[in-house]
């Protein structure tokens, strides 16, 4: 990886250099506005994707404690309506593992799946556990709502019993609340960090490791190869193992929104590409404005070409893909491939063309 | 591939024609078969067998319920005829793990005391695993208490002694260096085994080990080979990741794009090596002897740094992660007092500087207490003695 980009690090440095007169400070510089890209994307696309997802956490809470108060069929069915309003919006966010979202592992106290669902049960069932220990990843977030909402039973009456007549009824509820009260208060660090860093965000302009568009860039091919491709889709289908895994999808226990939680996560990411205001569609700078300057007008728009055509192949899954898994495996991996198409373009080609390395690696698999 | 193979053929040509030796000048085979009237002459059981043994005793580590400390010595030190694994053809065989560890005749046969402590520190391991893991299978783990982590992001469960580190993963990846680098580099490839005693003219006359169909030159070059290719099932075709060991570990350095070819590099070596024991051309077979040493070695080297600076990534937030890849980097600094540089014809690092790496990794609390700059400084003193760089190494 490094030996590919070194040269062309080399190549630009004496090109700038040559053409530069503050031969003091010779710093890699494109005409590209970066600091304006940051400042779309801080201001139009993630502080308002962070306050979507806070309002819609806000009402999960109080779902959830209604729920709890009183466990009966209409305050569930709420319950697990404010959960899926705020998976959806969480698809937003996962990828921006900025500031304290990396420091605090944000994303695996959110939506770490499939859960282990013995380690819920015997947190249950202790009525004590750390949720902010990393053996507790998989036993919290949506997922673990998933299964505290859908998956405790077969039927919504036996569901409603867990928090009525068990004889854990109280560390039923009490889990339940726990698991909200944790989303919901690592979602206001991550928050209130990111909009007291926003001035430093868009400033940090260099092009280096730490600064932002490179993190940024990272977190966002990371978030697409691993958190989109591999595990809503790649996974579950078998692509990394000897046989397809259907118990692994996103959303298992409702078992009937695994396809809309990806088109939601799709979609957040070709806006991010494009720079498409968070709800609205305006647009402002984004990724492909930045291939288009440095001369890849046609990358810019092969990669969004690619984001529609990786659409398509994902709304003619079943809304289920467990089923989809167990109907018709190929139509699940001739979505991946579609997904895998733009891994090649952005991780190879895009990150070649902002002269940005990739941060990290491959895990070892053992 | 060509171009090695016609920089090999000119330079043993060279050679061939300055030396009074007769002008032989051997043709690299396309795979690694080698026969003699219609029936092949190579064979390694004796290393497949270890590799399965160890890939068994890899396992037992992980399984407290089934396993005690004499369970886990019998797989180590197994003698014909007990039943110490599963495989039973295993439990058939005359060989073992423990008798080959630190065990070259270039390293280890006028040093004993060595060899000794060496063992000694695998012994240790399973012990450690027994009596200060297995009881705290259950446990969380934190500084100084031993237990499970689990890597963040519903990773992976890890089990770790009071000081961070994984013993599985010490002895596993120690083995790499003590078990099949030091008897490939130290020992089948070094001249005081091929050459030894009668070796020379007997491969010179083709005169062939009682009831075998090979030399003994020959055999030793094999049972080099089969400690590398010993669980391929077709070893004229290598697919690499067949074991927990050195053909893992080949298969991940190849995964690198700084080390792409290395796999290539290291079958052609062994297959040119071989027919030039054949052709009685040992020019070409000693310069396959110092490629061998330099890219084994390095298989080590940088796997060691890798996984150093990997763990800085990790260090802070994720123990589980940073820990387990502080465990493999462990074991792998182990291994690198059993390489082998071809220029000094001596291990890139002494046993006394691995030790002293492995004092530092362990000292206070372990891998709860060590700094990034620590395994920084680690990391850059082994790159520097290799062909690589730190950053090559470490991505």
């Amino acid at each position: 990886m490094f030996k590919k980009i070194f040269p062309v690090i080399i190549t630009l440095f004496i090109l700038s250099s040559c053409s530069s007169t503050e031969e003091e400070n010779p710093v890699l510089k494109d005409s590209f506005d970066r600091k304006g890209m940051l400042t779309n994307i801080a201001d139009n696309i993630i502080i308002p994707a962070y306050e979507d997802f806070s309002s819609k956490m806000a009402l999960l809470k109080t779902e959830g404690n209604a729920f709890i108060d009183n466990p009966n069929i209409a305050n569930l069915e709420s319950l697990r309506n404010s959960w899926l309003t705020a998976y959806k919006s969480w698809q937003h966010i996962e990828m921006y593992n900025i500031g304290k979202a990396n420091e605090i592992l944000y994303k695996f106290h959110i939506n770490i799946y499939p859960v282990t669902v013995t380690d819920i049960d015997d947190n249950i069932k202790n009525g004590s556990y750390d949720l902010n220990s990393a053996n507790n990843h998989d036993a919290q977030g949506f997922p673990a709502l998933d299964y505290l909402l859908f998956g405790l039973d077969n039927s919504d009456s036996k569901i409603i019993e867990k928090y009525t007549i068990d004889t854990n009824k109280e560390n039923f509820k009490k889990y339940l609340y726990d698991v909200i009260a944790q989303m919901s208060s690592l979602t206001n660090i991550v928050v209130t960090d990111f909009k007291e860093q926003r001035n430093v965000f868009v400033n940090n302009t260099v092009n280096t490791l730490s600064g932002s568009v490179n993190q940024l860039v990272n977190d966002y091919i990371f978030y697409y190869e691993k958190g989109l491709r591999a595990n809503k889709i790649g996974i579950p289908s078998g692509i990394f193992s000897s046989t397809p895994l259907p118990q692994k999808v996103e959303a298992f226990y409702n078992n009937t929104v695994s396809k809309e939680l990806t088109l939601e996560a799709l979609s957040a990411v070709q806006n991010l590409f494009e720079g498409k205001h968070f709800g609205k569609n305006t647009k402002g700078l984004g990724f492909n404005d930045y291939l288009i300057t440095l001369n890849r007008n046609d990358l810019a728009t092969s990669i969004s070409n690619q984001f529609t055509i990786a659409k398509t192949a994902i709304e003619k899954l079943n809304n289920s893909f467990s089923i989809q898994i167990n109907s018709d495996n190929v139509a699940m991996t001739k979505a991946y491939d579609e997904l895998q198409k733009n891994v090649v373009l952005m991780k190879v080609d895009m990150i070649q063309t902002f002269n940005i390395s990739v941060d990290y690696v491959d895990a070892d698999g053992d | 591939m060509k171009k090695v193979f016609i920089i090999l053929s000119i330079s043993s040509v060279l050679f061939a024609c300055n030396s009074s030796n007769e002008n032989i000048t051997t043709i690299a085979p396309n795979t690694y078969k080698f026969e003699r009237n219609g029936e092949s002459t190579v064979s390694f059981p004796g290393q497949t067998s270890r590799i399965r043994m160890g890939d068994e005793l890899a396992k037992a580590f992980l399984k407290p319920t089934e396993e005690d400390i004499s369970s886990l010595a019998g797989k180590f030190s197994h003698e014909a005829g007990e039943n110490n694994f599963k495989e039973s053809n295993l439990n058939l065989s005359s060989k073992n793990i423990r008798s080959k560890v630190a065990a070259s005749t270039d390293l280890f046969s006028s040093n004993t005391t060595d060899s000794q402590a060496i063992k000694a520190d695998f012994d240790s391991w399973i012990i450690g695993q027994v009596n200060n893991v297995f009881p705290y299978w259950n446990n969380n783990a934190s500084k100084g208490v031993a237990g499970q982590l689990q890597e963040a992001g519903g990773g992976p469960v890890r089990w770790v002694n009071a000081k961070g580190l994984e013993y599985d993963q010490a002895f596993v990846k120690g083995l790499i260096g003590a078990l099949m680098t030091d008897q490939i580099l130290n020992n089948y490839l070094s001249k005081a085994v091929l050459d030894a005693g009668t070796n020379i003219t007997d491969n010179n006359g083709d005169v062939l080990v009682s009831g075998k169909n090979y030399t003994n030159m020959e055999h030793k070059w094999d049972e080099a080979f089969g400690y590398m290719y010993g669980n391929e099932p077709n070893i004229e075709s290598p697919i690499l990741n067949v074991d927990s060991y050195l053909n893992k570990y080949l298969n991940r350095v190849e995964g690198d794009a700084d080390f792409k070819g290395i796999a290539d590099d290291i079958y052609n070596a062994f297959k040119l090596g071989r027919a030039a024991i054949v052709a009685k051309d040992y020019i070409t077979r000693d310069d396959q002897i110092a490629i061998l040493k330099e890219k084994i070695s390095e298989i080590i080297g940088i796997r060691a740094v890798y996984y150093l600076q990997v763990a800085k990534a990790t260090l802070a937030n994720d123990k589980g992660t940073a820990f387990h890849d502080l465990s493999e980097g462990f074991g792998f600094i182990y291994s690198l007092q059993f390489t082998n540089n071809p220029n000094t014809n001596m291990p890139y690092f002494s046993k006394s500087e691995v030790d002293n790496f492995i004092n530092t990794l362990m000292k206070e609390d372990g891998f709860w207490s060590v700094t990034n700059k620590t395994l920084d400084d680690m990391a850059t003193a082994i790159s520097a003695k290799f062909n690589f760089t730190l950053e090559q190494a470490g991505s």
